[in-house]
């Protein structure tokens, strides 16, 4: 079953054209990956995905329900992480937590983020400010908060970006145990192709507002003819 | 294929989106997190007691200085004026910080990605802003009694419709300036702080609006803070609570209130139309 649906999606601020023509699905248990140079697309694709820009034209549906329209119901499913957001730097990591908990109306708040914290493996982390935390261990925290909700989709901005190479391993196997053994899709954006190739199971490559190519690693390298997705992407880049 | 509600199954983890409970459990969250930022802030506790202690502290001594030309009713009608407008000031700023801290802290797009209605949100930050207040008013209004004799208790049953008054119309020009920062920018904080300050001539909070040339008069006749403010006096006055004014008062309340909320709306749509919204979490 499709979790995410998003039907020719555009966007334009102003005269500059962010999005044209985007049509993309994840299924359940899907890793999606959208990967593109800087000012591709990928972040004003990825806000419109979750409500946070509307777009001129297009639909987007999660869990077969529009998104404008079912906002509440919708969002409580659906999780987001990215590292050029904050979170409230004063609060200790419980307190975050907490936080969010309640915000996305858990029903046993103190159990999840129990779970969460054991599973990021940050419970050394809980009594300190989010202020005096290191990027990579901010990273985890906002990973954690990602979790809380056990969304059936897992929106990820640069996901590893800030994390340590032995951290980033344990992270990136996590989220595909998550999605294999609980079915959760997962959409990511990555500037590292490694983890793109070892993580997702489909690819979709935006240039200037479109999607340009889509399909495995495999089979992205066999249609640009070239070794591997770091190649491809440097291709997509220059051409 | 389109689908229905069924396809969103419900889980042991989420509280039915939609159900009240969900929706306690929303709210607390903002009011849970705005206390412990505030518990974890000395800066912002210090803040509450500084400015309405220096404000009681000046008008204070006015009202002595006053008192002493034999002026009448000088001092309770000058220092109920001084914690009326505390309260309208708090109220309103109380709000409007709550939602700047999201800005601050670049958490603002991570509110906006969770299930919280507006109205969850708003709720969230009133509820959180009236602890502060009546933390605020409690201890100007002890200090007063001490200092200077006034209790604020004399005023009596009609302190409640004041104060009731007073609170929602601080908490209408909160979602104004929200929006008025939604619309253009972190650039229009300033706004936050501000936009009370405009009502305080008008309304009359130290003197009667009699003293306002006639235009004005007509315009402070349509501010809900220049009924409670001439009702205070007409109170201390020794006169009954005038029901008249403060159901005018009330009116025009509803009537700030409909529109602060019409105003954000249009500007949230406003701002995920243009994009702007995520760029508050650049």
């Amino acid at each position: 079953m499709a979790i995410l649906e998003a039907c020719l999606l555009a966007k334009r601020f102003g005269p500059v054209t962010a999005v044209e023509e985007v049509s993309l699905t994840v299924a359940e248990g899907e890793i999606a990956g959208l990967l593109g140079p800087n000012g591709a697309g990928k972040s004003t694709t990825l806000h419109m995905l979750l409500g946070l820009v509307t777009p001129d034209s297009g639909s987007v549906r999660l869990f077969g329900l529009d998104l404008d329209r079912h906002r509440t119901e919708v969002l409580s499913q659906v999780n987001f992480s990215a590292g050029y957001l904050g979170l409230p730097g004063v609060l200790q990591v419980r307190e975050v937590l907490d936080a969010f908990a309640r915000l996305y109306g858990l029903r046993h708040p103190a159990r999840r983020v129990a779970e969460v914290v054991g599973l990021l493996d940050i419970g050394s982390l809980l009594k300190r400010k989010v202020i005096d935390l290191s990027s990579g261990q901010q990273t985890r925290v906002h990973l954690a908060k990602a979790l809380l909700n056990e969304p059936r989709l897992l929106v990820l901005d640069e996901p590893t970006a800030a994390l340590d190479p032995d951290t980033g391993d344990r992270v990136r196997r996590l989220l595909v145990d998550l999605a294999r053994e609980s079915g959760r899709a997962m959409l990511i954006t990555s500037h590292n192709m490694r983890e793109v190739e070892r993580m997702c199971d489909r690819i979709h490559f935006m240039s200037a507002g479109r999607i340009v190519a889509s399909g495995t690693a495999a089979e992205l390298a066999a249609d640009f003819e070239v070794a591997d997705l770091e190649e491809v992407f440097l291709k997509v880049a220059r051409q | 294929m389109t689908l229905d509600m069924t396809t969103v199954p419900e889980t042991t983890t989420v509280l039915p989106p939609l159900s009240a409970a969900a929706r306690r459990r929303r709210i607390s969250g903002v009011v849970r997190r705005d206390l412990a930022s505030l518990r974890r802030s000395p800066i912002r506790i210090f803040e509450i007691v500084f400015w309405p202690t220096i404000e009681l502290v000046v008008w204070g001594f006015v009202t002595v200085y006053l008192q002493a030309s034999k002026v009448p009713f000088v001092v309770s009608m000058l220092l109920g004026a001084v914690l009326l407008w505390q309260i309208l000031h708090r109220a309103s700023n109380e709000v409007a910080i709550g939602f700047l801290e999201d800005i601050w802290s670049r958490n603002l797009l991570n509110m906006h990605v969770t299930p919280l209605t507006t109205t969850e949100y708003l709720s969230g930050l009133i509820v959180f802003s009236l602890t502060k207040v009546v933390f605020s008013v409690a201890m100007m209004g002890t200090m007063a009694y001490l200092l200077y004799g006034f209790g604020i208790l004399t005023i009596g049953v009609a302190l409640v419709p004041f104060m009731g008054l007073l609170l929602v119309l601080g908490w209408s020009l909160a979602i104004v300036a929200i929006s008025c920062v939604l619309r253009f920018g972190e650039g229009a904080q300033v706004i936050a702080w501000s936009l009370v300050f405009v009502f305080q001539p008008i309304a009359g909070v130290f003197y009667p609006v009699s003293v306002l040339p006639s235009g004005l008069q007509v315009v402070a006749s349509f501010v809900p803070a220049t009924h409670v403010f001439q009702g205070m006096r007409d109170v201390l006055g020794g006169a009954a609570i005038p029901w008249d004014r403060m159901a005018a008062a009330a009116a025009l309340d509803v009537v700030y209130v409909a529109l602060a909320l019409a105003l954000y709306t249009v500007t949230l749509r406003h701002a995920r139309a243009k994009g702007r919204l995520s760029r508050f979490g650049e």
